[in-house]
């Protein structure tokens, strides 16, 4: 993986080694430049410098000591020990006067650069000098002279270049330092990366309770390793959901499928009376119509699982909706020995024959449950942006641990009850899923009295 | 004699339809994909088609655009996926009336009357079933000289099987036709409705109208014999 990562393009690792690399470059450049420059100038004042001293003296020796003849064959000797054998310094005195001569002077015509403080540069074919030359005005029998200083600036040259030379190599060898350097922090500091990335390979259906690990990361990992464990658990939540959901649908339907093809096999087994066999079909097809309700509101709570919200939304007064409905269930309240009290109103955006439909789930089981003689109370109000239908009955209470499963698919509070012909354990859930068709949810809650399950829906979607 | 055009490709589904339709007295036609559907559609004289939404050639949506360019012909759309944007696709691009399936035959025979009674003029305000006087008019019922005191939803109810005397009405159907109640509520509202409208209809002695078919629904008519039959 790490060989890997510094080939391929898109790698971090190689990026950030690039980009080391050439801050590096770019910074011992610079750096490199300056001090070379820096020394470069020095150097030039130290040869000027020189250049001075040596022309200064001899100057000032023949300006005011020099008046004869007797005088300039000394000074000839001195300059003759000065001038060094290998040609790296040389004095030239020029004069009208043959007697007062020295040196050699260069050739008219050498190519010379003039540079500051009166320095000439003067290219010969094989060497460099820097030369100063000056006038010296007459003293006694001598006559005016001109007196020329040349310094090879040879050695000052070498170790320019040695400089240079250091300077590169040095850079060089920093550069790919840095490189080395940052590819190790690199690959040490995305360790933690390779490290999400085998725990992520390692994820399966199978193990769905898995986490990718949160301790000891970097914080700039850290934010990502809880999105992404998040979103685990939010899929491990509707992979589980799904699967319990399948299970019971299956569940489900294996009775009345159980029951058909069991009876319909034992009455083929036989001759049968007409009447007999009429019998049969009629009983099938009790279990085939309670198999198309489980279908299709099954089909129902697929749609609002994947999102569906509501249409040909009307607004409409919730308490008419509602009296509408309690309309409908009307003979069952009569029958039941309740009543029903709607209190408040509010209007609401809604698709009439969803709400109405989980009222009536909600309707009908207020009245189921609800005691003998008792009032079942509907609450009608506004609540910021959403209004909630609160249905209350009296009666058994409902225990804590059924409370938060009652909107659960197929869950019953109490398994004997399966049996009913009207209850497929789907209402509560069908209920829910209306609501969440219109921007709401579903709330429940019991005491030792009374029992109140609602609904919201949004004010206005 | 009402004349149907079943569009619908499940061979299962159409040996049914056609057998059960034809029964009921309607003369029964059938294409089993899109292109022939259309053609019989556009080309035919019929009362009402029945159209699936999922054919092979052409699906029941472009069948029934081309057919509206062209033709008023009610139409009863069938879909299995149960998806109500279909549903509001397919009212909007022209159907009259949708069934999702699985649908029951009662629910598919009652839209089809309603489809097929509509633009005649209401039938008469007086029905009569053996010694059964309905007045629709004044809302009232009698069977031979004694006068049937009935709920308002009684009566409506009463009414609904009175209409279709003879033919089995699912508590779906009578649900939407007395209640408007368009949605399987999973509730026992018809049974104890149609329980005590038993109680003052058919009373000690009288002949039995109003029967329970098991698993069906109910039917009101005289039965030869139906004395010993036991209500549910």
């Amino acid at each position: 993986m790490s060989l890997h990562a510094l080939v391929t393009h898109n790698s971090i690792a190689r990026r950030l080694v690039m980009m080391f690399s050439l801050a590096a470059a770019l910074v011992f450049t610079v750096t490199g430049f300056a001090v070379y420059s820096v020394q470069r100038m020095e150097l030039r004042r130290h040869q000027f410098e020189e250049v001075h001293i040596r022309f200064e003296y001899v100057e000032n020796v023949i300006a005011h000591r020099v008046p004869n003849l007797e005088k300039w064959s000394i000074i000839q000797e001195k300059l003759a020990e000065l001038t060094s054998p290998d040609g790296s310094l040389l004095y030239m005195v020029e004069s009208n006067d043959a007697r007062f001569q020295f040196g050699t002077p260069f050739e008219k015509g050498v190519v010379t650069d003039r540079e500051d403080d009166g320095i000439d540069r003067i290219t010969l074919p094989d060497r460099t000098y820097l030369a100063m030359s000056k006038t010296i005005p007459a003293l006694g029998d001598r006559p005016e002279v001109r007196l020329t200083v040349a310094v090879d600036p040879h050695s000052f040259d070498t170790t320019r270049r040695i400089l240079r030379f250091a300077l590169v190599g040095f850079s060089l060898l920093g550069v790919c330092a840095v490189a080395a350097l940052g590819w190790w922090i690199t690959r040490r500091s995305l360790a933690a990366v390779d490290d999400l990335s085998r725990h992520a390979q390692a994820l399966s259906p199978q193990k769905l309770g898995e986490r990718l690990p949160q301790n000891d990361l970097p914080s700039e990992l850290s934010g990502l390793v809880l999105s992404f464990n998040g979103a685990l658990h939010r899929v491990e939540q509707a992979y589980a959901q799904l699967s319990t959901f399948n299970a019971d649908v299956a569940h489900e339907l294996r009775t009345p499928l159980g029951n058909l093809i069991g009876q319909t096999q034992v009455i083929l087994s036989r001759e049968r009376s007409a009447v007999e066999l009429q019998e049969v079909l009629q009983s099938n097809l009790e279990e085939l119509e309670r198999l198309r309700c489980i279908i299709n509101d099954m089909l129902f709570l697929a749609q609002a699982d994947r999102g569906m919200r509501a249409e040909n939304l009307t607004r409409a007064s919730i308490a008419a909706e509602v009296a509408l409905t309690a309309e409908f269930l009307d003979m069952l309240i009569e029958e039941a020995g309740v009543t029903l009290e709607i209190e408040g109103d509010a209007d609401a955006l809604i698709e009439p024959a969803l709400f109405r439909r989980a009222i009536t789930n909600l309707l009908y089981n207020a009245i189921q449950y609800g005691a003998r003689d008792s009032v079942i109370q509907i609450r009608i109000a506004k609540v910021d942006d959403f209004v909630s239908i609160q249905i209350s009955n009296h009666g058994q209470p409902i225990g804590n641990q059924h409370l938060d499963r009652l909107f659960d698919r197929f869950y019953r509070v109490d398994a004997a009850r399966s049996d009913s012909q009207n209850s497929h354990g789907l209402g509560l859930a069908i209920v829910k899923a209306v609501a969440a068709m219109h921007g709401g949810t579903v709330f429940a809650r019991s005491d030792s009295t009374l029992t109140t399950i609602g609904l919201t829906v949004a004010h206005a979607i | 004699m009402m004349k149907i055009l079943v569009v619908e490709d499940e061979s299962k589904t159409v040996a049914y339809l056609q057998r059960g339709l034809s029964e009921q007295g309607y003369s029964v036609e059938v294409a089993t994909n899109g292109i022939d559907g259309q053609h019989l559609a556009l080309t035919g004289d019929y009362d009402v088609i029945v159209l699936d939404i999922m054919l092979p050639g052409r699906d029941g949506l472009s069948v029934l655009q081309a057919l509206r360019r062209e033709k008023n012909t009610p139409v009863i759309m069938l879909t299995a996926r149960g998806e109500v944007d279909d549903r509001i696709h397919g009212l909007r691009s022209g159907a009259d009336d949708y069934l999702v399936k699985p649908f029951s035959f009662l629910e598919l025979l009652a839209r089809l009357q309603a489809l097929g009674r509509r633009g005649r003029p209401q039938d008469n305000s007086q029905l009569h079933i053996a010694d059964l006087h309905i007045d629709l008019l004044a809302r009232r019922a009698t069977r031979g000289t004694r006068r049937l005191d009935l709920t308002a939803k009684e009566f409506s109810l009463l009414a609904a099987l009175a209409r279709h005397s003879g033919q089995v009405l699912s508590k779906t159907v009578i649900a939407e036709l007395v209640w408007d109640v368009n949605f399987d509520s999973n509730t026992n509202v018809v049974e104890v409705a149609v329980k005590r409208l038993r109680a003052k209809l058919d009373e000690l002695g009288e002949e039995k109208l109003l029967h329970t078919i098991r698993g069906m629904g109910y039917v009101l008519e005289l039965r030869e014999g139906s004395a010993g039959e036991v209500g549910q």
